[in-house]
């Protein structure tokens, strides 16, 4: 497994006129928890997606995990994990038969599905819920599942698109503590959220705005460079002063 | 008076801002009768027939003629080579072969007794049962016409008549019933689906709140709908004249009061089911399944009622589209009177007496 | 590959068993189909009220009288009202044809000279009117021949194969084989795909490593199962309840029942792949299916169609399908006979089938 978990190289993706991802380039080393901020619409999701291999890159490339995102889509997806925004569990399935579909999407046998669920079902406390239609679980629940899900393949890289989001605070706080455990298992975390106190976790963020990358490096540097009280105000004024140039 | 002309005008407003309904109400029935008209046509024509001629006789060849002149039998499109009446049946390349063995003209004058063999696919019992009706007819006449003048065929012999439909036309049968569907899902399914829509959005109790009588809110809600009803009828009538030349032989009077009855005994079938449900959606599958579904099936309109098991020809008594179908066919084709109607007409009488009861109790039932 | 395939059908059956709009659609439709065409619509004409007008009443009218009852083709009633009121009959709807023996009935038979009864039915009912027509001729030749010295040296020997009762049930229940078949997998093939789509899980179902073709597989297998499952269950009720024959091969039946199955699973393929919400998809399956049947020759011969619309069911292919069915079961037909069908229908399979399941793996 090379040093870099991702690179991207002036990744771009338009649709039509509008550019979506406009020439955005970083490196996230292995074993990183990576923060990826940005506000609504500004192209987070699309850049995760185009990451994950669901989206084709309009120009420039990268590689997750050693694979050429544009070129081996299907290496990439087998060596990561992607937790949506959504959870996207079926609601009308039970989280067993959730975890249990999936891991056979992966190509895991059902007894290796059988013996990881049980460590999961440890790990992050699923004992209780696991045999309930998804439908009927609150979401801090759910929330869970789908991190099981998205783990249960042992992947490299784990890709999570504001999973916290809705999400009241005690729940946050166990599920980064779980993301603490997996990055020191050098698992490298790519997480996009909004809540700043999360991104203070992270070892490194970059903040996107209409498609660029706008500020990126370690919070405590990015709040000093910006000469704020903290990160969200850092967050705040830098995107009032990109929306104020734009005008 | 000035309240429920207030009353109309807001419905239909409504009615006409909502290009889906009136879609439904307007074009929907031009299309079914249409579709009906032709599509679902029982009118058995193009009979595949295969003539295997073993006699060669100019008689022979005139029958086969004779055969072919109507618009009954088709020739098969492809030339049969095969002369087993089975195997042209079970490859399909037939309906049925007619074999004319040899001395078919020696027995013509008199000399023998021939047996022409017929052998027809009964799959669809219906063409099977015209195939053997139209040959009859054919070789009936054929005959008839081979006799000297002034010789009468010997045996027993029937001479037939048909009144009404001399030309048989399935759409005759089927059209004027059409009416009697279009009446029912105007005045039961769409008026379900109002009322029910008013329950929904609340504006019923808004409209039940104002100085206004219950029985005025109901009579103006639903004269539009007995205007749209009418004119949808009158739509398909003329449809079914200009297009399939259905004629219209009795007393418009008496089509137009018994219609007035049917109409309102649907309506209250429809204020009835608007009543029991708590939204649009429900209320038009609940409509659609007690009301379209039963009288498409069981009113007489394409299938005999008298053919199917007991429970559901007792079933097909109360249900009101039974009796207009007869009653507009006996109108329509026949110029029935009322002394003639008289049993249709009292029944239809009767079931809207109970159908306004019965609305009009749940109806106050709710105002209350 | 086929863990992941394995994973997906199983859960697919799961989803569909614990819907309650499928499963409605699953187990109503069959039952309800089955009553429908088994007991309502019949079309077979019977019982026919036939108003008799005797004016002779003599033993040998009389038997005349119940000769006509043979065969339940009529159920005549013998009136001592006016001839004049013999519309009043038709008017009423109480009555469909009326015969009149004239008063010198039994004295021309004997005497040598024929006899003409005249036979008035109601055109109304054109269908049946025609068909009693037929069915009368046939009985009053049958007495004259029987009953009388004298008959026409020129006599018809018919012969009605494979469905000598005339029971229209023999004649629908292939019909409704090719309907639930259609049905089940066009409607909930589309159904199950747009499901996916509105729930967002057909993304997360994108990232894991299995192949668009696998999903693809997995995704209409199941219900091209349950179709299979539900012809034979109507089959079976078909012949064990309303004893309709099946003198084919079924093994030939199911081959090509397999290849009709790539048809309507391309078609519910490509409703998916058209429509956003599972409402849509619904009504799409449903107009295409209603569509479909009534230019298939199911409730109507296509040859009573008007030409243009006859040439049109060419490009039905649930027409091709009907027949051989109805050929199978009934005339025991085999795949020599049913040469065009099957070809025509192969063609469709493909085409339809490729072109839709392309447009799915594009997406």
């Amino acid at each position: 497994m090379k040093e870099h978990a991702v690179v991207i190289e002036n990744l771009s993706r338009h649709f039509g006129q509008f550019k979506a991802v406009d020439r955005v380039s970083l490196t996230v080393s292995r074993g990183e928890t990576f923060g990826f901020l940005g506000a609504n619409g500004a192209g987070k999701t699309t850049t995760i997606r185009m990451l994950c291999g669901l989206l084709m890159p309009t120009s420039g490339g990268g590689s997750v995990a050693g694979f050429d995102i544009a070129t081996r889509p299907e290496e990439v997806k087998k060596h990561i994990g992607y937790m949506s925004q959504k959870f996207s569990l079926y609601p009308d399935l039970t989280g067993r038969e959730n975890i249990h579909f999936y891991g056979a999407a992966y190509g895991l046998a059902r007894t290796v599905i059988r013996q990881r669920l049980e460590t999961l079902a440890e790990r992050l406390s699923l004992h209780e819920f696991i045999d309930r239609r998804t439908a009927s679980l609150p979401v801090g629940w759910r929330q869970r599942l789908a991190l099981a899900v998205a783990l249960l393949h042992e992947p490299a890289i784990l890709f999570l698109d504001e999973p916290t989001a809705g999400v009241d605070p005690v729940f946050r706080r166990r599920f980064w503590e779980i993301l603490y455990e997996l990055a020191e298992a050098k698992i490298t975390i790519f997480v996009t959220t909004h809540y700043m106190d999360e991104a203070e976790y992270c070892g490194r963020i970059s903040i996107m705005h209409q498609g660029r990358i706008v500020e990126l490096g370690r919070p405590f540097d990015i709040v000093r460079r910006l000469d704020a009280a903290g990160l969200e105000d850092a967050f705040i004024s830098l995107i009032r002063s990109r929306e104020a140039t734009n005008a | 008076m000035r309240r429920l002309r207030f009353i109309a005008q807001k419905e239909v407003h409504h009615i006409l801002r909502d290009p889906r309904s009136l879609t439904i109400v307007m074009l929907m029935p031009v299309l079914m009768t249409f579709l009906y008209g032709y599509a679902i046509n029982m009118d058995i024509e193009n009979i595949v027939l295969s003539v295997i001629d073993h006699d060669r006789s100019s008689e022979s060849r005139r029958l086969d003629e004779r055969l072919f002149h109507s618009k009954y039998f088709s020739r098969p499109s492809v030339a049969i080579d095969e002369r087993d009446p089975q195997r042209i049946l079970k490859a399909g390349q037939a309906h049925a072969v007619l074999v004319i063995p040899p001395g078919f003209a020696a027995a013509l004058h008199g000399q023998e007794t021939v047996a022409l063999s017929l052998t027809i696919d009964g799959s669809d019992n219906n063409v099977a049962a015209a195939a053997q009706s139209y040959i009859d007819q054919v070789l009936a006449r054929y005959f008839i016409d081979q006799l000297p003048p002034k010789v009468s065929l010997p045996g027993v012999t029937v001479s037939p008549r048909i009144l009404y439909n001399p030309d048989l036309k399935s759409s005759h049968f089927v059209v004027p019933a059409l009416v009697a569907l279009f009446l029912l899902m105007v005045s039961a399914l769409l008026t379900s689906v109002t009322l029910a829509r008013e329950k929904e959005t609340g504006t019923m109790e808004q409209l039940l709140m104002a100085p206004v009588k219950p029985i005025e809110i109901l009579v103006g809600k639903l004269l539009p709908y007995v205007v749209i009803a009418f004119i949808d009828a009158l739509l398909v009538l003329a449809f079914a004249k200009i297009v399939f030349g259905v004629p219209f032989v009795g007393s418009r009077l008496l089509l137009l009061g018994l219609g007035l009855v049917y109409i309102v005994t649907s309506l209250g079938i429809g204020i009835l089911i608007s009543s029991l449900v708590r939204t649009q959606q429900v209320a038009m599958m609940l409509a659609a399944t007690t009301t379209l579904m039963p009288s498409v099936m069981l009113s007489g309109f394409i299938f005999a009622i008298k053919n199917m098991p007991t429970a559901l020809q007792l079933l097909s008594r109360i249900i009101p589209a039974r009796y207009f179908v007869t009653i507009i066919r006996g109108i329509m084709l026949k110029g029935a009177g009322a002394e003639v109607l008289a049993v249709q007409g009292i029944s239809l009488i009767v079931l809207m007496a109970i159908m306004v009861a019965i609305a009009a109790r749940q109806f106050s039932t709710r105002v209350n | 590959m086929w863990r992941a395939f394995a994973g997906l059908v199983r859960k697919e059956f799961l989803q569909v068993f614990r819907d309650p709009n499928m499963l409605r659609l699953i187990f109503a439709m069959p039952l309800i189909q089955l009553i429908l065409f088994g007991y309502v619509t019949r079309t077979e004409v019977k019982r026919i009220a036939l108003d008799v007008y005797d004016y002779e009443r003599s033993s040998l009218s009389r038997e005349f009288v119940n000769a006509m009852q043979a065969g339940d083709y009529f159920v005549p009633s013998r009136i001592d009202a006016p001839l004049v009121d013999l519309e009043d009959r038709f008017k009423a709807g109480t009555s469909e044809m009326a015969l009149i023996i004239p008063g010198d009935f039994s004295e021309r038979i004997q005497k040598g000279a024929g006899v003409t009864l005249s036979l008035v039915a109601d055109g109304a009912n054109s269908n049946a009117a025609l068909v009693g027509l037929g069915y009368a001729a046939q009985i009053v030749r049958k007495f004259s021949k029987e009953r009388t010295a004298l008959h026409s040296p020129i006599e018809i020997r018919s012969t009605v194969l494979y469905n000598p009762d005339a029971e229209s049930v023999y004649f629908m229940v292939p019909g409704i084989v090719v309907i639930l078949l259609t049905m089940i997998t066009a409607m909930l093939t589309s159904m199950a795909i747009v499901r996916e789509r509105e729930r967002g899980t057909l993304e997360q179902l994108l990232v894991t490593p299995i192949s668009r073709v696998t999903l693809l597989m997995g995704k209409i297998a199941p219900f091209a199962i349950l179709g299979l499952a539900e012809m034979a269950f109507v089959l079976t009720v078909g012949v064990l309840w309303f004893r309709v024959p099946f003198v084919g091969s079924p093994l030939l039946l199911l081959g090509l029942a397999v290849i009709y199955l790539f048809t309507s699973l391309g078609v519910g393929l490509f409703f998916s792949t058209v429509t956003t919400t599972q409402q849509q998809a619904m009504f799409f399956a449903w107009f295409f299916s209603i569509f479909a049947i009534l230019t298939s020759g199911f409730f109507t011969p296509i040859a009573n169609m008007p030409q243009w619309l006859q040439t049109l069911t060419y490009l039905n292919p649930m027409r091709y399908f009907l027949n051989i069915v109805r050929s199978i079961m009934m005339k025991g037909a085999g795949a020599s006979e049913l040469l065009f069908d099957i070809a025509a229908q192969s063609v469709y399979a493909v085409v339809i089938f490729t072109f839709s399941a392309v447009r799915f793996t594009k997406r």
